[in-house]
């Protein structure tokens, strides 16, 4: 499967590794906290506990045991050099005993400032050395009952206690991103399984909506959710399916029914002009109903047209088109009808476009949007053909100088029957249905019909179908098989002269 | 010559029989499948007219009974449904020809005329009627010896009317045959090209030849009596 970013397993897997990641991180916080804390108060509690040792075990009987026999004790307990922590006793600045330096790292303990006043008493306080060090201190004094109180210090390096946390954060920090990639790459694959089912499922719904709806999901009997949504696919396409029969059947039986009394009306009426000796106005008659009997034969066959295009009951042969030459064939075939109104066509396609569709369909589009241009563009006027490839759309464009339509008429216009101007339209002779049917058409191209009007200035139609990308060999290829439409183009202009009027 | 008329629709029926008997065929009409096969099985038809909706057996049923036994006999079929789909299928089950509902009868004749004439079709390179002449080679048109500059669609046009002379043809036909379907609707472009058609054929010419028949379509008269 590829990693679609926008895909279901890619959103779940990235949802699930982002809740893993602040999950994670809020771990990290926690043990880097709890064990800084930890080292800490146990460093904090040691030194605590020295001074206090100190006091009570060498400061209080000093007075009695005396100077000579303090040092000794405190050397022996507290060795010069070794002693970790190290401690400072003093009395009035002088000091009565230093354990000195720590081996390694090496601690400078004389001289560093002794607490000068009471507010540094009893608490630990942060010194560096000059060395750097950080050390952390802890001061206690005891009264004495001669002289001035005896301050006992105990102290110890912070480094080892940072150097331990430090590396604690490089472990979480190199930890973190590899369990997360762990994750991420476990979860993808993980998610592969239950998201199969819905893939195939995709697959088949895709399958039955290009092809068949006489087909079905099959349904996955897993008693879950996918199953119910298999069914639930199925009994949407069983409907579907039903009204489309429907749809059809009707359109069928109507059809027949409206046609069969057509053939009759037709047949009888053109049975009465075969009789002799008819005076005009019988003829005239006549001949007025033949008119509206073939309206109205052509009025079923465009309902039916749309009825059968809409309900996808048509099916439209798709292959590559080559819509410039199927345009500029078209307009030479319709030359006649705007010649007659003295009418400028234009036509601006120079570049081949290639689409996919149906020859014939599509050469109705551009039938239906020109003749419309012509019927409703006054003599004298203009129309401007355009066909352009523009990124991925074949763009064909029909502007005239027509009449145009009213703003409040547009969202109509492409309605079955309806009819911008009711009584110009009329005397026209159209069915009312030729811009319904370039939408259906349109539509069951995958494209999209859209109309711009200014009312007496004229209106533009516009149609964008998906443009077909071909190498330039596949086109060659192509042309050299010519279509329909390339064909009779092709034969057509052996013979072509220009028009005299 | 005699035809079958298989049509259930018994106005249809009658008017298919009036026009062709008086066209001078032999026509006999059934108004089911079942009787249609029996009467196909009994008599020798030169072409057989077939509905496709049939009570009892319906039409595409009866069209590949009778291809089973006979390849020969022609069938044109009338049928209201007019997709393509239904089209290709019927071709491929060996009609003829098919011909959609509504129909004028002149088109209905056109094409039993031309399905009975199968075989020697006239596809000579001449096409000859009173002084015009139109060269199916060079492609060139003659009205009394005198060359008539034609467009390509007025040629296609003329050659339509000139291979079906004294017959009338629909403005549905002539599109089918000289445009195409998707110019269906479009009917006055007929209109106009026959008036152009006829000012470059028939103007200064005693004898109009390209005549309107109203409510139908158009013609060409070998004559004035036509």
């Amino acid at each position: 499967m590829n990693l679609n970013r926008n895909s279901l397993r890619a959103r779940v897997t990235a949802f699930y590794v982002s809740m893993l990641a602040v999950a994670l991180a809020v771990f990290c916080f926690a043990v880097y906290g709890g064990v800084r804390a930890y080292l800490t108060n146990s460093m904090q509690r040691t030194l605590i506990h020295t001074a206090e040792t100190i006091i009570a075990d060498y400061v209080v009987p000093l007075d009695t045991k005396g100077q000579a026999w303090f040092e000794n004790e405190m050397s022996e307990s507290y060795p010069q050099g070794i002693s970790d922590p190290f401690v400072r006793v003093t009395q009035n600045g002088k000091v009565l005993y230093e354990s000195g330096d720590i081996r390694e790292p090496f601690v400078p303990v004389t001289g560093l400032p002794v607490p000068s006043n009471s507010t540094e008493l009893n608490r630990f306080r942060r010194v560096t050395t000059g060395t750097g060090q950080p050390l952390m201190i802890y001061a206690k004094s005891y009264a004495a009952s001669r002289g001035a109180p005896i301050l006992v210090e105990a102290g110890a390096d912070m480094e080892p206690l940072f150097h331990l946390l430090h590396s604690l954060v490089v472990i979480l920090l190199v930890v973190m991103p590899v369990i997360l990639l762990g994750a991420a790459v476990g979860g993808h694959l993980l998610m592969a399984g239950p998201l199969r089912p819905v893939v195939t499922l995709t697959e088949q719904a895709e399958h039955i909506g290009r092809k068949e709806l006489g087909e079905r999901l099959s349904v996955i009997r897993s008693g879950d959710e996918l199953e119910r949504l298999s069914l639930a696919l199925n009994r949407m396409i069983d409907r579907l399916e039903e009204a489309l029969a429907h749809n059809q059947r009707f359109s069928a039986d109507a059809s027949h029914e409206l046609r069969t009394p057509l053939t009759i009306i037709h047949g009888e009426l053109e049975a009465l002009l075969e009789i002799p000796g008819l005076d005009t106005q019988t003829v005239e008659g006549i001949s007025s109903a033949l008119d509206e009997s073939d309206r109205m034969s052509r009025i079923v066959h465009n309902l039916m047209t749309i009825s059968r295009l809409d309900s996808g009951g048509e099916r439209i042969e798709m292959r590559p088109i080559e819509l410039t030459s199927v345009l500029k064939t078209t307009l030479d075939h319709m030359s006649l009808l705007a010649y007659e109104k003295a009418i400028l066509v234009t036509c601006d396609a120079s570049v081949p476009v290639w689409v996919t569709g149906d020859a014939m369909r599509l050469k109705q589009v551009i039938v239906n949007l020109v003749d419309n241009a012509i019927k409703y563009t006054s003599e004298g006027g203009r129309i401007e053909v355009t066909l352009q490839a523009q990124e991925d759309q074949a763009v064909l464009s029909v502007a005239d100088t027509g009449i145009g339509i009213p703003i409040e008429s547009l969202p109509f216009v492409f309605d079955r029957f309806y009819r911008a101007d009711k009584a110009r339209s009329r005397e026209s002779g159209g069915t009312g249905l030729g811009l319904a049917i370039v939408k259906a058409i349109c539509t069951a191209h995958n494209g999209v019909v859209s109309v711009e009007s200014s009312e007496n200035k004229g209106s533009t139609f516009k149609v964008q179908l998906p443009l077909l990308h071909l190498s330039g060999r596949e086109a060659a290829l192509l042309e050299s098989a010519p279509t329909p439409a390339a064909d009779s183009a092709a034969e057509e202009r052996i013979i072509e002269v220009p028009i005299k009027p | 010559m005699r035809i079958l008329v298989i049509e259930d629709e018994p106005r249809v029926s009658a008017l298919v029989k009036r026009g062709l008997t008086a066209e001078r065929y032999a026509v006999d009409i059934c108004a089911d499948g079942i009787e249609g096969l029996e009467y196909f099985e009994a008599f020798p038809y030169d072409l057989i007219i077939l509905d496709l909706m049939l009570p009892r057996l319906p039409g595409a049923e009866v069209l590949q009974r009778i291809r089973r036994k006979n390849d020969h006999v022609p069938i044109l079929i009338l049928t209201a449904k007019d997709s393509v789909d239904d089209k290709v299928k019927l071709f491929e089950l060996g009609a003829d020809d098919y011909l959609t509902k509504p129909f004028a009868f002149a088109e209905l004749l056109v094409r039993v005329k031309a399905l009975l004439r199968r075989g020697p079709v006239n596809r000579s390179s001449t096409l000859r009627i009173g002084d015009l002449e139109l060269d199916r080679l060079t492609q060139q048109v003659k009205r009394g010896g005198k060359r008539v500059e034609l467009t390509a669609k007025e040629y296609s046009l003329l050659e339509y009317l000139m291979q079906n002379p004294d017959r009338v043809l629909s403005r549905n036909m002539i599109i089918e045959h000289v445009w195409d379907q998707s110019f269906d609707g479009i009917t006055n472009i007929v209109d106009v090209y026959v008036r152009h058609l006829r000012t470059k054929v028939d103007e200064g010419q005693p004898f109009k030849m390209i005549r309107t028949v109203r409510g139908t379509g158009y013609m060409i008269r070998r004559s004035m009596e036509a």
